[in-house]
């Protein structure tokens, strides 16, 4: 008859191996005045009963949480004979910071080195003679998952409890800590405790404030001037001496682990140095990264257009067909027909053909993000930013805003300070995000077919650039004050996963189609509604509701070149959700837009240039609705939210008019 | 070792786990070890991967990236710089 406890990090395996141990024979119920669950279980080996206990899984034995007490009093208070340690085999460095302080206990301890399989499919080699020889402790390499090894494993347990306990290796603390050590174990020495005195003493030195309470209970102690003078002592140096110790159990780990671990070097590694000596270098970093994105946006049509596209565009038109041949035959009124024909299946029509060149854009997206090359853009735009005297991290956010400036705004809760925190919350609405994505596309298709890859990246790089110089503007007169300083971690390079990039396109995609799906209805039932009444007028006619909102907006944008009601009508609705602007377009312009017909109304409507202002003014202007509701939430003002509004769109205005009127100054068209 | 670590996060333009690896002659999982310990003593601070949505927007179509930011940062808290100073 014996008792035993399991040990281990999270994921060491150590319930796997509970279980292997145990079987069925087990049962759970809750440790004593806490909400941790406790597990019991038994053996039976040569006729006698072994009890069993599955300790909570802990990284060290502290006091930081109601866990690692739990452990830490269950083995200190002698409930148990022998401590099975379970340590994984392929993160062994990490789990012997556990066994250190096992060993600091004073109890048995047999070390379960798990996961021995996968240890050896990685090609790591371990000295297990060497690792016992080191820790002064049995090792038994085990296959939880595979029961392997634990009948060796409870052989050599068992036997454990019956030995008389052998002499582990002591960490020296250095001079300082280990005297400190021996006149606190002094003052301890004749007291009956619970906890053996020297773990008491580190324990007092770490600054441990559970065993610090527990010692001044005792009233000899608390009013002994000298011990007191001790403890005063500990806690003026407490930083200093909880580092030490923390320290001197690394440099354990690492004497252990040098004589019994050899891990194979990871070509991985190599490369990444290699790599990066090239791609964030000084000078060809930012080059190289403009370069990718360059190709990027190329690709993406490469592949999305010419590939994909015509695909979608038949099954669309099918589809359009199928649906207004089944309503025609259920009988649907006329307006229901109307309205899904002419609004939704024109609205939704407009979008789809562009799903190909959406999905590919995020699968090499993905690909970038998942190859580790996203934070080498990232570092190479935080050195830019530095230097112009802004928070690099702001560049994060800014990433973010790609996909949606909703999330970039809130990401900017990782920069500390205010100034930094402003800055990027009201540039982050230049970032082009997915939905302004597709409003480009409908213009590139118009316009210009051939080169859509060097359109969308000049929008793209056009949002980085005057986000930045308004960042630079900002923090010259509206926001002043130091910027937090951070480092950023550069992991090393790896294959994309196809998991991964696939995940990453159906996140991306399918948030897309549900917004798109949601708002479309929405603002094409209400917009509708607007485009036939008054009764009688034509529909989607200057002279709807639609059409007279549009005639009041117009004048503003005709310096811009589209001063149609139309255009004025699009962006109106864009400052409701960006994907609204193409629906709104579909509708008003071509009544029944389906994609082509659109495409060639808009060439009807805009020139080459024109297009291009309205794109700069759709990238620049206004955020929709959700930036602006989370802009207020952020910022926590009204007024902020406001100035966004505004300064983004006299920001839109005044660059759509320029290039309006300097490209016509320039004779282009 | 963690002073070394926490010295050679100081001195660093970025931080490459291989690099200082092969700078403090540890293992790199000695080096990710040293992190989180570091961490754990309130040393340094890592972002966490942006920031979790809390304006309950769970319903929000783009709620799934809002905790997905690529990129770790890490800062020397002032208990860091404290002890870099001695």
């Amino acid at each position: 008859m014996g008792t035993i406890a399991l040990v281990g990090n999270p994921n060491s395996g150590k319930t796997t191996l509970f279980n292997a141990l145990t079987g069925s024979n087990q049962h759970v119920g809750n440790w004593p005045g806490v909400t941790v669950e406790k597990k019991e279980g038994k053996f039976k080996y040569n006729g006698n009963i072994y009890n069993i206990v599955d300790l909570p899984g802990t990284y060290s034995l502290g006091a930081f949480s109601e866990d690692e007490i739990v452990a830490r009093d269950f083995i200190l208070r002698g409930n148990s004979d022998v401590v099975i340690n379970v340590v994984d085999a392929t993160n062994i460095e990490r789990n012997l910071y556990l066994t250190t302080q096992l060993l600091e206990m004073g109890v048995k301890v047999i070390i379960a080195l798990n996961m021995i399989d996968e240890a050896k499919a990685k090609n790591i080699q371990l000295g297990i003679k060497a690792l016992s020889k080191k820790l002064g402790v049995p090792v038994v390499p085990t296959v939880a998952s595979k029961r392997k090894g634990i009948d060796e494993l409870i052989k050599e347990t068992v036997g454990l409890i019956d030995e008389k306990m052998s002499l582990k290796p002591t960490i020296s603390y250095g001079d300082k800590i280990d005297g400190e050590i021996k006149s606190i174990k002094g003052f301890l020495a004749g007291k009956t405790l619970e906890y053996p005195p020297r773990w008491i003493a580190i324990k007092l030195i770490e600054g441990d404030q559970y065993v610090h309470d527990l010692v001044t209970e005792d009233k000899d102690l608390d009013s002994d001037n000298e011990f007191r003078d001790i403890l005063s002592r500990i806690k003026e140096n407490d930083e200093d001496y909880e580092l030490e110790i923390v320290n001197r159990r690394y440099e354990f780990v690492k004497d252990v682990t040098k004589a019994s671990v050899i891990r194979p070097k990871e070509a991985v590694k190599t490369i990444t140095d290699k790599m990066d000596k090239i791609l964030i270098h000084k000078y060809f970093g930012l080059p190289i990264f403009i370069l990718i994105m360059f190709a990027m946006f190329q690709l993406t049509f490469v592949i999305g257009e010419d590939l994909l596209g015509e695909m979608m565009v038949t099954v669309m038109d099918a589809l359009a067909y199928a649906i207004e041949i089944f309503l025609i035959n259920i009988n649907s009124p006329a307006w229901i027909i109307a309205f899904t024909t002419e609004g939704l299946i024109g609205g939704i029509g407009a979008i789809i053909e562009f799903i190909p060149l959406i999905v590919v854009l995020y699968m090499l997206l993905g690909i970038l993000e998942d190859s580790g090359y996203m934070a080498r853009a990232a570092y190479i735009m935080d050195n830019i930013m530095r230097k112009l005297g802004l928070q690099g991290k702001t560049f994060i956010s800014m990433i973010v805003g790609f996909g949606c400036n909703v999330p970039g705004v809130m990401a900017t809760r990782t920069l500390e300070s205010k100034k930094d925190r402003m800055i990027a919350i009201l540039i982050n609405p230049f970032m082009s995000c997915g939905a302004k994505l597709l409003i480009y596309l409908v213009f590139i298709a118009a316009f210009f077919p051939d080169s859509g890859g060097l359109v969308l990246f000049i929008m793209y790089f056009t949002g980085i650039l005057v986000a930045l110089i308004m960042g630079k503007v900002f923090s010259k007169t509206l926001f002043k004050g130091e910027s937090a300083d951070f480092i950023m971690e550069l992991p090393p390079y790896r294959k994309p996963t196809l998991r991964n990039v696939l995940r990453n396109i159906w996140d991306n995609v399918s948030e897309f189609l549900k917004r798109a799906g949601t708002i479309i209805f929405a603002v094409v039932a209400i917009l509708w509604v607007m485009a036939v009444l008054p009764v009688g007028v034509e529909p989607y006619g200057a002279e709807s509701v639609l059409g007279k909102i549009g005639l009041f907006i117009a004048p503003i944008f005709k310096p811009a070149g589209f001063g149609t009601w139309q255009a004025a009508v699009g962006l109106f609705s864009g400052i409701a959700a960006k994907e609204a602007v193409v629906t709104t377009l579909g509708m008003v312009y071509a009544g029944v837009g389906e994609g082509t017909e659109l495409i060639s109304a808009i060439q009807n409507a805009f020139t080459p240039l024109t297009s291009i202002s309205f794109m700069i003014m759709t990238l620049l202007y206004t955020p929709c609705a959700a930036t602006i509701a989370t802009i207020k939430k952020e910022t926590n003002s009204v007024k902020w939210a406001i100035f966004a509004m505004v300064y983004t769109f006299a920001i839109g205005w005044v660059m759509a008019v320029l290039i309006f009127q300097i490209g016509r100054l320039l004779g282009f068209n | 070792m963690l002073k070394d670590l926490l010295s050679v996060i100081k001195d660093s333009d970025y931080i490459s786990k291989s690099n200082i690896s092969e700078r403090l002659n540890i293992s790199e999982e000695l080096v990710e070890e040293g992190f989180e310990q570091l961490i754990r003593m309130g040393y340094i601070k890592e972002d966490v991967r942006g920031v979790k949505c809390d304006i309950g927007c769970g319903g929000c179509p783009y709620a799934k990236s809002c905790d997905k930011v690529p990129i770790k940062t890490i800062k020397i808290t002032e208990k860091g710089e404290r002890l870099l100073a001695k």
